[in-house]
């Protein structure tokens, strides 16, 4: 009511610069974040080599098709799930177990979390590197394993061992990160909550279970999502790591979209591949957040 | 009672120093060998070598011929710097009058700008390449700093929606009875306020800048002869890695300006994550 009052006198001169003032971000957001979305889907339905004098040809579903019936791209994706779900797990129980760890404010747990958190800031790419120098057939573990006289392990050179090394490495980059998410949940539990547990004689299980979890309710839906996501889209430690090898077995989708698809000038492919993990973000993205709604309407129940 | 207290926490503190270490070996041998020859390296990579360290191979790979790093700092810096300065110029605006008009519109723009949070941008990053083919900045800095700007809006602007949402709305109307503009009440009232975010924001666009290895290799491409810290660690270790007199020295190289503006800021860095999550 106010407002209508206040901003009557400045009428149009106000409109134009509110219109202003929001339009560059539009423009620029819409230019390259949803216009290429919108290009993707529809790229994803025609035949496509990518050159500037060809036109698009419309396939259908061809594209869809192809990819599902293909081996070699139907395990593309099974490694992408398994990544993500495997890896969001992983991040997750190792990043609230540790959490919990380190709750307490002092010199030798600050020290713990900035060791577990450094990884974040360099690069998966770099990261992928130095792990492929540690774990790879001449790496650092291998030479010390000849050296003791044992075999050396395939880690990243049996099909069997490299998916597992490859989430081995992305769960050591990133932990360090939900970490902080929780450490930062974990603030926001109610003092007096856990207090009151501890008077009501409840021990430290019953206490996480009935205070502490219900409290977190919340940093755990994003930090689910937010890991999820960024483990949806592994790329640059495939790269670097091993490649999408051996024999296909780290290649994910993200990988198979800029390291194949696109060097082929399968547009159409790629972009239906593209769309297929737009969708796989979108659906983990919505299944956690009604998943967790009841979760969070406790805990706002509680707090 | 007091003494199974007091084994629970020598169990913690041997476990966690057990995980730093984890964390920590893989650094610790990125650094000792950098400075050790290709056989020394093979035959005992964990021994620090302090008698046999040299500086050479370290030296050969800031002359890399293949990817020159100073220029890859150069560049990476200044995309970090550009993408974070259009970002915000944009995003400052825009989500102080989302923030200020409750309307339908309003908010749905905002949901339209919070969706882009759940693309995952590299995966469209073939679409992107057409875009910026007809606008005729594929292959350019100028194409590659927008395409990152773009993926740093959803999130920059949803932070910074969050923070002037609480600001006061006093203050603005303060302003506007003295006859300031949106524009002016932004700048002089409302920026000044907004210190602490845009800090977090920097901080967190510009890790995710530097680090980002997917758009500049799609966008700038080999091409271009333009190499960002990422893609030219990647030109120049690719082919390479098992040499490992290129592959620790290069890797050093790369991370040591981050790594030590980690530990310089490392608290500032951390608490804005946390503040950043929680605002998301």
């Amino acid at each position: 009511m106010e407002r209508t009052a206040a901003s009557k006198p400045r009428g149009w001169r106000d409109l134009g610069a509110r219109v202003s003032m929001v339009v560059p971000a539009v423009l620029i957001y819409a230019a390259l974040l949803v216009v290429p979305v919108i290009y993707a889907f529809y790229y994803s339905f025609t035949e496509y080599n990518g050159f500037p004098h060809r036109v698009p040809e419309f396939v259908g579903l061809d594209n869809y098709r192809s990819i599902f019936e293909s081996d070699d791209m139907t395990g593309t994706m099974v490694v992408t799930a398994v990544v993500a779900v495997v890896g969001a797990v992983a991040v997750n129980l190792a990043a609230l177990g540790l959490a919990l760890l380190l709750q307490r404010t002092n010199r030798f747990n600050t020290f713990g979390r900035v060791v577990m958190f450094y990884p974040h800031v360099l690069s998966a790419l770099v990261v992928g590197f130095l792990w492929q120098a540690i774990l790879g057939p001449q790496g650092v573990v291998n030479t010390m394993l000849e050296k003791v006289g044992t075999d050396s392990l395939p880690f990243l050179s049996d099909p069997d061992w490299a998916l597992w090394s490859m989430i081995l490495v992305i769960v050591w980059s990133l932990f360090g990160v939900q970490l902080i998410l929780y450490l930062a949940g974990l603030q926001a539990v109610p003092a007096d909550l856990l207090e009151a547990a501890r008077i009501d004689g409840a021990n430290r299980w019953q206490t996480f279970r009935a205070v502490t979890w219900p409290s977190l309710a919340s940093t755990v839906t994003v930090a689910v999502i937010t890991s999820g996501i960024s483990l949806l889209k592994t790329y640059d430690v495939v790269v670097s790591l091993t490649g999408g090898g051996p024999a296909g077995s780290t290649k994910t989708l993200a990988y198979s979209i800029l390291a194949v698809s696109f060097p082929q000038r399968d547009i159409g492919v790629a972009s239906a591949q593209a769309v297929l993990l737009i969708v796989a973000a979108a659906v983990l993205a919505i299944t956690v957040l009604v998943l967790r709604r009841r979760a969070e309407d406790d805990a706002e129940s509680i707090g | 009672m007091k003494k199974t207290l007091t084994s629970a926490a020598t169990v913690r503190v041997a476990f966690i120093s057990l995980v730093s270490l984890g964390m920590l070996v893989p650094m610790y041998l990125l650094v000792v060998n950098a400075f050790k020859s290709q056989q020394e390296i093979l035959a005992n990579p964990f021994s620090p070598g302090f008698g046999s360290a040299t500086f050479q191979y370290l030296a050969d790979a800031w002359n890399n011929p293949d990817f020159s790093i100073l220029k890859g700092y150069g560049v990476t810096i200044a995309l970090v710097l550009c993408v974070n300065a259009l970002a915000m110029a944009v995003c400052a605006p825009a989500a102080y009058v989302l923030a200020r008009t409750p309307k339908l519109l309003s908010r749905l723009l905002l949901f339209f700008f919070i969706a882009g949070m759940f693309i995952p941008t590299q995966v469209i990053l073939v679409p992107v390449i057409f875009v910026l083919r007809t606008i005729g900045l594929m292959g350019t800095m100028p194409g590659l700093i927008l395409f990152m700007t773009a993926t740093t809006i959803p999130f920059t602007l949803f932070v910074f929606f969050g923070y002037i949402r609480v600001l006061p709305r006093s203050l603005d109307e303060a302003a506007a009875i003295d006859g300031a503009g949106r524009y002016y009440t932004l700048w002089r009232i409302i920026l000044p306020l907004m210190r602490p975010i845009i800090a977090t924001v920097f901080i967190l666009n510009s890790l995710s800048v530097w680090n980002d290895f997917a758009s500049p290799q799609m966008i700038l491409g080999p091409g271009s002869g333009v190499y960002t810290v990422t893609t030219g660690v990647y030109a120049a270790v690719g082919q390479y890695s098992t040499d490992y007199t290129k592959v620790f020295p290069t890797l050093l190289l790369a991370v040591i300006p981050i790594l030590v503006i980690f530990i310089v800021m490392q608290r500032h860095i951390m608490s804005g994550l946390a503040a950043g999550a929680v605002k998301g």
